[in-house]
């Protein structure tokens, strides 16, 4: 009985080669991409305590917004949040072209989103992880920065702006 | 219960082959699309 | 033709299942239209005031009863069908598959209670700590647990069939059903932990704070093989049905049907963290990991891509079908059961292409919930899988209740107007998510939508109103075959397509059982174990509810 043999048609063979080759091309551009140029998902950066990160004095969240940590570079810390209501502190950032900024997000209730229109900065915002990715803003606008997670009836108008001048 | 058609043997998938090119093709567009929108948006780190 | 003879009491108890499963779909499609209209500037949520009270209660209405509840619903009693008729043998322990769906009802009624007293406006995924009313958690447990007891039921059956018929090769239907209803029992003890372990205790004040990443992951190892045991019973359909409908056809390759349902086994759950790339609490090591094996469950897709078009080409050729493309026009469109599956399956080749490009690892930076997610969805389990379900129905409705189908001309425009409109909604979703529309927001009055987004929405508006009216048509085709004088000659017959090879020929590694559950556990292990050990060591129950009042 176990003597019979697998019978696959050679045209099926010969698709679920095509198959495989179509695979591993598609791996192979999605790894130069992410360790060739540098686009990469978010990785873990700090834990935090949801319930104290927007006030306790040594948690830079107390006091969201831009620093310059070098020329031309940036760390900005956003919190997001839904409660007392639905916002990004800071709502609105302005740097010079060519700077890059490290976003640091983290949310002080529910879970939100964070995508800044037109780059690849498109994550998620959980309470008690920040996320972080490093943007460089090359070309001048405005950029907005919308929540992409239901967080209650006010998640359709959370959003902020950068303002990147010349 | 073998009850084989004699065509069956000679059943050869060309249209099924067709019908998958198009597919793959289309697959190949698509995905490309997005993945040069992907590059094209810059880096993360 | 004799063919095995369903009791009555068991064809009652299939048509239950479709008989929940159908009210659901009604009350929950209601809502896609309104949706989409909504997002054209079509705002209809006003008039609803009295009895939904915003777009987000409308929403989680839509999620919860179609992609909860019309598909496990329809699925246990397909399942249950083709277990019985598959294997030509009454079920097992009857009493036992009753009491999993009586649970699942309870647990339906459970959890509309709070939905529509707007006290569960979590959306279908109900990420923590979005809090609802216990009652919700409570009543998801009952369904997820009734299903695992009608699941125990079909396995006791086809434990006992084994028995009987020791050296048989099981019948592929029956084979591929109880599959289906092995993986829904591994992949959804995620959604088991996460509900029992935090939010059920955590919903009735027993516990205080939740980890909302250890819960995100708990839920997605559900969530992703969700999608197959959705898609499985369809595919069930379009491998030994549909071939048979559609022209006489006979299944291409059951030794590698077989293998791609093993293989959907094994590789649907350990990728679960594909749907967490951007996560901030997951390392980029194991989302790259889960994206490759991802790439793996697309390969027993394009099998099954193969086998089912070559089936149906089969049966074309052998009534005059000719050319490379034209062939196609010989399946039997008149059929509309043939022809709500032909056109989902169309729809389905795009739906696949979505969803490789949102798995594809990094390049879901591009469309992670954006529009292109509902989009995507769209086309496969509202499409591939809904209106599959629609056509099967088509048959299945008039097998169990001896009505005949009233009005196939009417069940035929309603194939075609679900995928005509389907294009026109699907392709503005992806394109609105490729320009950087977010979902789950009611686009009509968001503060941040740019003129070039205009017409894309009133395209979306436009869809829905098309599958408002193909919606309605199904449901009427329903209600008037269940009400229908006219009685079918003789019982409707099954459409069975047999194989081309003998399946007796199936090598028997097909058909064992253990290597095959074995090696889904070990692989779920070796990529979800790290990932669990170090979350729930490092677990950090700190984060507060947030519910009704503040939320919405
Ligand atoms: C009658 C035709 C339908 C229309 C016009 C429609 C329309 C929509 C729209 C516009 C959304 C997006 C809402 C948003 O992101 O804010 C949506 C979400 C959704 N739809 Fe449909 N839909 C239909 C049928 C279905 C069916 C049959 C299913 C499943 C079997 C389904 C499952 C879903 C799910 C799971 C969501 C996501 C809900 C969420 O984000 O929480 N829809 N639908
Ligand atoms: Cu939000
Ligand atoms: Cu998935």
């Amino acid at each position: 009985m176990s003597t019979q043999k697998m019978h696959i048609d050679s045209y099926e063979r010969n698709w679920m080669i095509v198959s495989a080759v179509l695979l591993v091309l598609f791996a192979t551009a999605v790894s130069v991409a992410a360790f060739g140029l540098g686009i990469q998902v978010p990785a873990p950066e700090q834990r935090v305590d949801p319930r104290t990160v927007a006030t306790d004095p040594n948690s830079p969240w107390s006091n969201p917004g831009l620093r310059e940590v070098a020329p031309g570079k940036y760390d900005a810390y956003i919190l997001a949040r839904a409660v007392p209501t639905w916002e990004y502190l800071p709502k609105e950032m302005t740097i010079p072209a060519g700077s890059s900024v490290s976003f640091y997000v983290t949310s002080s209730d529910v879970q939100h989103g964070f995508k800044i229109q037109d780059t690849n900065a498109n994550f998620m915002v959980i309470p008690g992880q920040v996320s972080k990715l490093t943007i460089t803003f090359d070309k001048p606008g405005t950029y907005n920065f919308i929540c992409t997670e239901y967080c209650g009836s006010g998640h359709g108008v959370m959003y902020g702006a950068i303002t990147v001048t010349p | 219960m073998a009850k084989k058609d004699k065509d069956d043997d000679e059943f050869r998938p060309t249209g099924t082959i067709a019908v998958l090119t198009i597919f793959v093709i289309t697959l190949i567009a698509i995905w490309a699309t997005i993945y040069m929108i992907l590059v094209g948006r810059g880096g993360t780190l | 033709m004799n063919q095995y003879q369903v009791s009555p009491a068991e064809k009652k108890f299939i048509g239950s299942h479709l008989l929940v499963a159908i009210l659901a779909l009604a009350v929950g499609s209601l809502f896609g239209p309104l949706q989409a209209f909504e997002h054209a500037g079509w705002d209809f949520y006003p008039y609803l005031k009295p009895l939904i009270k915003s777009y987000y209660q409308g929403l989680t209405v839509h999620g919860v009863l179609n992609a909860l509840v019309w598909t496990t619903f329809f699925i246990m009693g397909f399942l249950t069908f083709n277990v019985i008729f598959g294997l030509k043998r009454p079920l097992k322990n009857p009493t036992l598959n009753k009491v999993g769906f009586w649970l699942m009802v309870v647990g339906v009624v459970t959890a509309a209670i709070p939905i529509l007293a707007n006290q569960a406006t979590v959306l279908f995924t109900f990420y923590p700590p979005l809090k609802a009313s216990w009652a919700f958690y409570l009543g998801l447990t009952l369904v997820v647990v009734g299903s695992w007891v009608e699941g125990w039921g079909l396995f006791m059956t086809f434990y006992a069939w084994r028995k009987e018929n020791p050296n048989e090769r099981s019948p592929f239907i029956a084979f591929a059903s109880v599959v289906t209803a092995l993986l829904w029992q591994i992949c959804t003890l995620g959604v088991a932990t996460e509900i029992l372990t935090m939010l059920l205790p955590w919903s009735l004040g027993l516990m205080e704070n939740v980890d909302p990443q250890l819960a995100r992951t708990y839920f997605w190892f559900t969530g992703h093989p969700l999608v197959y045991f959705w898609l499985l019973p369809a595919y069930i359909s379009w491998y030994a049905m549909l071939p048979k409908q559609a022209g006489n056809g006979k299944m291409f390759s059951d030794t590698l049907a077989r293998l791609s349902f093993w293989m959907f086994l094994v590789l649907s759950t350990p990728i679960g963290i594909h749907h967490q790339y951007v996560d901030p609490g997951v390392s980029p090591t194991w989302k790259f990991l889960h994206s490759m094996f991802t790439f793996g469950v697309f390969f027993p897709s394009m099998m099954t891509a193969f086998t089912v078009v070559a089936s149906l080409e089969h049966g074309a050729r052998k009534n005059g079908g000719k050319g490379a493309l034209a062939w196609i026009g010989k399946l039997n469109w008149s059929d509309p059961s043939v022809a709500t599956q032909l056109l989902a399956g169309i729809l389905f080749f795009f739906g696949g292409i979505g969803g490789l490009a949102n798995a594809s690892y990094n390049v879901n930076l591009v469309l992670h919930n954006t529009a292109f997610i509902p989009g995507h969805f769209h086309l496969t389990v509202a499409t591939a899988v809904t209106l599959s379900f629609m056509g099967i129905s088509y048959w299945l409705v008039p097998y169990l209740t001896g009505k005949k189908l009233w009005q196939p001309k009417w069940a035929t425009i309603q194939a075609w107007t679900w995928f005509v409109g389907m294009i026109i909604f699907s392709n503005s979703m992806h394109v609105l998510g490729l320009l950087g529309a977010p979902r789950r927001v009611p686009l009509g009055l968001a503060p941040y939508v740019p003129a070039e987004w205009n017409s894309r929405l009133i395209q979306v508006g436009i869809g829905g109103a098309i599958l408002f009216v193909s919606g309605a048509i199904y449901l009427l085709v329903m209600l008037k075959t269940a009400l229908n004088k006219e009685t079918v000659e003789k019982e409707v017959e099954v459409p069975i397509a047999e194989s081309m090879q003998d399946p007796a020929n199936t090598p028997v590694w097909l058909d064992r059982w253990a290597p095959w559950i074995y090696g889904a556990l070990a692989l779920i292990v070796l990529m979800y174990g790290p990932v669990l050990f170090e979350m729930i060591s490092n677990i950090a129950l700190n984060a507060p509810g947030f519910g009704k009042g503040p939320i919405w």
